[in-house]
């Protein structure tokens, strides 16, 4: 590493640093799992079931002698991939639209309006369950679901501050200067009005997962015997008393990663708004 | 424009999306796999039984004679019965909606109130450690899951200290205050996890802004260029995230709901959808798609309260 | 256990005991957690059993279950008789009965219930009845029912929630024009003559019974029942929240305790854990039809599905699913079932036998198929999570689909499924129900699996109007036999019904079909 590269580092804020440090750390482990799970985790072990964390195994067994720790490992892989793939088109599309309606206004705001107003009024849950009953359980048709709705989020966000960016001086003087519409928007504005649609993305992600543990408590979620944190925690609940471990460590996991999505939000919202 | 005028033509707005709604609700209802007989008959239903419950559910009539039937009740006021608890879907609503709204009431003052004043610590102590506290505290908040919460919630503060009630909706209007006090803390954190996260961002940017370093020279005291300057900015985003959180809470409260035995309409709604209950699915959706259209619109006037570009 | 809970637990035992002599506590509410709330409170237009467990609390029947609910003893009617020919039932009504409103019982109030509830028309249950040509009474005390054919399984019928005797007039008076609408009115404050009266609802949460003053039966002590003031049930959806308030004192008892906490709550000192006996078996249903999706299907070779029994650790299984507390079963019915056969697990598990089965099977190779288990039954994905790791040793790939109930059904219905997790409960004091559903073809072509043994359907259908006890007897080890060993399921096994009770709620009892019996539960004072 050059000694530039290690000052510019320097100059990036800390909350970024550690953000993608645990970020980079977990999608090394979600893309090598195997490395890291010193067990199958699958292997069922019915004569070590429900056991304690121990020098064998540190997070200790489920309730069919499988390997916390393995799972909590192989579990990566999938949330990480929930985290990412259950925002990302939310995230692209809702801020392009988000952008586009803030800055024209006038009609295609009322459009927008009545499509927000009919996804939001919407009740999700009925929406996930019908998809989920019509498509068949597992991920791809819980981003789905999650994807139908969640652009909204992103779009409102965008839109509101969008139209008060434009309202500033420095758009006037894009137009000023015969800019056309969408570098206007898209090079003058959206740098400008994207700061809280990242914090809220950044946020979402966790949501995301969490939003996996909910629909595994409903059943919903991820398959089995695939390890997910949220479902790990759902199969633990009843164990809470007799053997958290089964519960505690995913729980551990999730909120490491989203505190990970947390720094690099506020870490890239800083870095943003230096660069107005 | 007038603010009578936005609101009349926010309300007229409402109809399109509601007709939408309904017609949504309709054809998804149907479209899931099985019928309301074999939900509710499960493995002892004989092809004869469920032949004859869907006869006399008008279930054996063509999509469009029933959805014209459904439209005509709707205009009546009249939104069927229920089919596995017979009774009026009507009724059903009035019992239970009520609670998930004292319930997502109380959760979004309880996140408001939470998520505000930490928002402007947490803004105003930048990278310092109240900051960094209380930024990690909500993103462990924020990281549980629900029903986890919860049960924690129930072990320690009902069980344990005995401080509340383990569960339940209690009698008389004071005690559903206190027994929804535990269930509307579980759903306001990850609200207030958003807010906090959102507002705390939004402040510094105003913070940063020019014409606050500007406000600041020409003098203003330092406690009006807060309230005056940066809260009106500030709650702009966090006001259109609110609103929209506020209808996925109305309408995804069942796991509270279920934890803390609450008999609230998310409840309803889920084994109502798993019981193929038609009725109660339509008139409950069109139920919650009214509520949350008017929050939207609440937040929408307190946004154009805050900023007057908005209604332009 | 420590010597201090040994005599605690001793005391207790000496408690009950001579409790039972002198005389029981009176009055008190007792509270009771449920997991979901009842529907529809009609005892002949239900058709779940959230309704059935509970409904004998309000609709007392002619007989009733015995507690070890095998068969049946007096209930409104003191005496009852089935002619030789098995033609004809005559049942004495008890003096002096009344509905909780304090109109008396008349024949005309059981002929008109009855009636209703053989009525083809009405609901699900009426096939119960369905040998019963004919409600008359020759008195004012008398009942005669005739029989087309008959009918072995008449007195536990009579038994069944079903055959509740309801008071005519006051449904009659009813709003409406249907006999639904009319029971969807009466239901919403239903009159009966059982031990407890309705008295409020606020539905999904609370149900609240109050005692019947006008019950007709005295308890052990020669008081009149019910001792308790009232039940009140309540909704708790959630199985940890439902104990956590049985803990807290806050429920007097819950139902429906997961398997995973039975363990912990027995070693509470201030918890009674009961596993009452049930009826309830736990079992993999196959499709066992040559075809599926236009393919051969392998689960149509019995070798195949041998192999499957036998490489299924059922011990296994009941320490991972349910701790321990289960029992393989040993036939498809229940051993509380009457007339069950059979001891120890029809297919022992024995990975050896299993492998060469398959290997004599048409699908040496193995293959890939899938199961349906309800969406959120941590007990069905706990079961099909150990057998996709069992059955991965012969060679088959088994893919979990999680899906809600509606679904299933409609799969189940439409015999597109591969397999589903499934579990039963009698209704009725007699084999027939569970073996008409299981494997007499003719009623939903044995579990929808396509299964089908003429031999079964024609010793079925002679056992149904069979009167000699032990040539019945003899027709249901036969067709427990033959389903056993080729039919289109996986046997697991049975499990209790686990309450969780507070140490000082005696009496209550949850029957092998499931009905909540609270006529002689007290609650004793510390």
């Amino acid at each position: 590493m050059t000694v530039m590269s290690v000052s510019r580092l320097r100059r990036l804020p800390r909350a970024f640093v550690f953000g993608a440090a645990i970020l980079i750390a977990s999608v090394i482990v979600a893309t090598f799992p195997s490395a890291f799970a010193p067990y199958d985790p699958l292997a069922m072990d019915y004569v070590n079931l429900l056991a304690p964390p121990s020098a064998a195994h540190p997070f200790g067994t489920d309730n069919f002698g499988r390997d916390v720790l393995s799972r909590v490992i192989h579990a990566y892989t999938i949330d990480m991939q929930i985290a990412l793939f259950a925002t990302l088109f939310p995230f692209i599309f809702g801020t392009i639209v988000g952008a586009i309606v803030g800055y024209v206004g006038g009609v295609t705001e009322s459009i927008f309006g009545r499509v927000v107003d009919a996804v939001i009024t919407f009740p999700f849950l009925v929406l996930v369950i019908a998809i989920v009953s019509v498509l068949g359980p597992g991920l791809i048709n819980m981003y789905i679901a999650i994807g139908v709705v969640g652009w909204v989020f992103y779009a409102r966000i965008i839109a509101a501050e969008v139209k008060v960016q434009k309202r500033l001086d420095y758009a006037d003087a894009g137009r000023a200067m015969g800019y056309t519409h969408a570098r206007i928007v898209f090079r003058h504005l959206l740098p400008n009005a994207i700061t809280p649609a990242v914090v809220y993305w950044m946020t979402d992600m966790a949501l995301a997962i969490l939003l996996g543990s909910s629909l595994g408590y409903l059943g919903l979620g991820a398959q089995p015997p695939a390890a997910e944190w949220g479902v790990q925690i759902a199969d633990g609940k009843n164990f809470m008393a007799t053997a958290w471990w089964i519960s505690v460590f995913p729980g551990f996991a999730i909120v490491l990663t989203g505190l990970g999505f947390s720094l690099l939000g506020d870490g890239l919202a800083e870095i943003l708004r230096g660069r107005k | 424009m007038s603010m009578t005028a936005f609101l009349g033509r926010r309300l007229l707005q409402l109809v399109p999306t509601l007709i939408f709604i309904l017609i949504v609700v309709f054809v998804l209802v149907r479209l899931l796999p099985g019928d309301p007989a074999s939900a509710v008959l499960g493995d002892r239903a004989l092809d004869a039984d469920v032949e004859r419950i869907n006869r006399e559910l008008g279930l054996d009539r063509s999509l469009p004679v029933q959805f014209v039937a459904f439209v005509k009740q709707v205009f009546t006021g009249n939104l069927g019965n229920s089919i596995s608890m017979k009774i009026p879907v009507t009724q059903l609503i009035a019992d239970r909606l009520p609670i998930t709204m004292l319930l997502t009431f109380m959760a979004a003052v309880i996140a408001v109130v939470m998520a505000v004043p930490l928002a402007f610590v947490a803004a105003l102590r930048r990278d310092r450690l109240e900051d960094s506290a209380i930024r990690g505290a909500f993103q462990v908040g924020l990281s549980m899951p629900v029903f986890y919460v919860g049960l924690i919630l129930l072990t320690v503060f009902g069980a344990k200290l005995r401080w509340f009630p383990v569960g339940g909706y209690g009698d008389g209007f004071l005690d559903h205050l206190y027994h929804l006090f535990l269930p509307a803390v579980t759903l306001a954190l990850s609200l207030s996890a958003i807010l906090m996260r959102n507002l705390r961002s939004a402040i510094i940017g105003v913070v940063d802004a020019e014409y606050v370093t500007f406000a600041r020279a020409k003098g203003l005291r330092a406690n009006l260029i807060l309230f005056r300057h940066i809260l009106r900015n500030a709650l702009i985003s966090t006001l259109a995230l609110f609103g929209l959180s506020i209808g996925t809470l109305l309408g995804g409260a069942v796991i509270t709901e279920t934890v803390f035995a609450v008999p609230g309409a998310g409840r309803l709604m889920v084994d109502s959808i798993y019981g193929r209950d038609y009725p109660v699915v339509q008139g409950l959706t069109i139920a919650l798609a009214v509520l949350v259209s008017v929050t939207f619109l609440l937040t929408d006037i307190l946004q154009a309260w805050l900023d007057p570009r908005v209604t332009k | 256990m420590t010597r201090l809970s040994l005599i605690a637990t001793t005391a207790a035992v000496l408690l009950s005991t001579t409790s039972l002599v002198q005389a029981q506590e009176r009055g008190g509410v007792m509270t009771y957690g449920r997991y979901a709330d009842s529907m529809f409170l009609d005892p002949v237009l239900n058709d779940a059993n959230v309704d059935i467990w509970i409904l004998s609390n309000m609709y007392d029947t002619l007989l009733l279950p015995t507690d070890d609910g095998q068969s049946v003893q007096a209930g409104l009617a003191t005496d009852w008789n089935v002619s030789d020919d098995g033609l004809t039932v005559t049942l004495t009504m008890r003096d002096g009965i009344m509905f909780s409103d304090g109109t008396p019982i008349t024949t005309e109030d059981v002929i008109w219930s009855l009636d209703r509830a053989r009525n083809p028309d009405n609901g699900i249950w009426n096939f119960l009845l369905a040998a019963v040509s004919e409600v008359t009474a020759p008195d004012d005390k008398t009942i005669e029912i005739k029989l087309a054919q008959p009918d072995p399984a008449i007195l536990p019928a009579l038994s069944v929630f079903n055959a509740a005797i309801m008071p005519k007039a006051a449904f009659e008076a009813m709003p409406g024009e249907t006999d639904l609408e009319k029971a969807t009115a009466f239901a919403e404050k239903p009159v009966g003559s059982g031990p407890f009266v309705f008295d409020s609802w606020e539905r999904g949460s609370t149900l609240k019974l109050v005692k019947n003053e006008h019950y007709w039966a005295d308890g052990a002590d020669g008081q009149k029942l019910p001792y308790l003031d009232g039940v009140t049930f309540e909704v708790i959806p959630d199985d940890a929240t439902r104990i956590l308030r049985v803990q807290s004192g806050e429920l007097d008892g819950a139902e429906l305790i997961p398997f995973a906490r039975v363990k912990e709550l027995q070693d509470d000192p201030n918890i009674n854990m009961e596993l009452f006996p049930s009826t309830r078996v736990a079992d993999i249903i196959i499709n066992v039809r040559p075809e599926l999706d236009g393919e051969p299907n392998p689960l149509s070779d019995v070798k195949v599905r041998q192999a499957m029994n036998y490489a299924a650790n059922k011990d296994a299984i009941i320490q991972v699913v349910t701790f321990g507390v289960g029992t393989p079963t040993s036939s498809f019915m229940s051993s509380t079932t009457p007339l069950h056969t059979g001891d120890g697990p029809v297919f022992p598990y024995d990975l050896e036998k299993a492998k060469q089965l398959m290997s004599e099977s048409g699908y040496p190779d193995g293959f890939t198929a899938s199961i349906l288990t309800l969406a959120g039954n941590q007990d069905e994905l706990g079961i099909a999570t150990a057998l996709q790791q069992m059955w991965s040793q012969i060679g088959i790939t088994l893919e979990i689909q999680q899906v809600d109930n509606a679904t299933r059904t409609e799969q189940y219905r439409n015999g597109t499924f591969d397999m589903r997790a499934g579990a039963w409960t009698n209704d009725i004091a007699d084999p027939n129900q569970i073996t008409s559903y299981f494997a007499y073809s003719p009623t939903i072509d044995a579990l929808h699996s396509g299964w089908k043994s003429e031999e079964v359907d024609k010793l079925f259908e002679e056992s149904q109007s069979e009167l000699d006890t032990d040539k019945r007897a003899e027709q249901y080890a036969r067709i427990q036999e033959v389903f056993n060993q080729e039919g289109p399921t996986v046997l697991l096994y049975e499990t209790p019904y686990p309450v969780a009770l507070q140490d000082n709620v005696k009496g209550f009892n949850q029957i092998p079909l499931g009905n909540n019996i609270f006529r002689e539960t007290y609650l004793e004072k510390e």
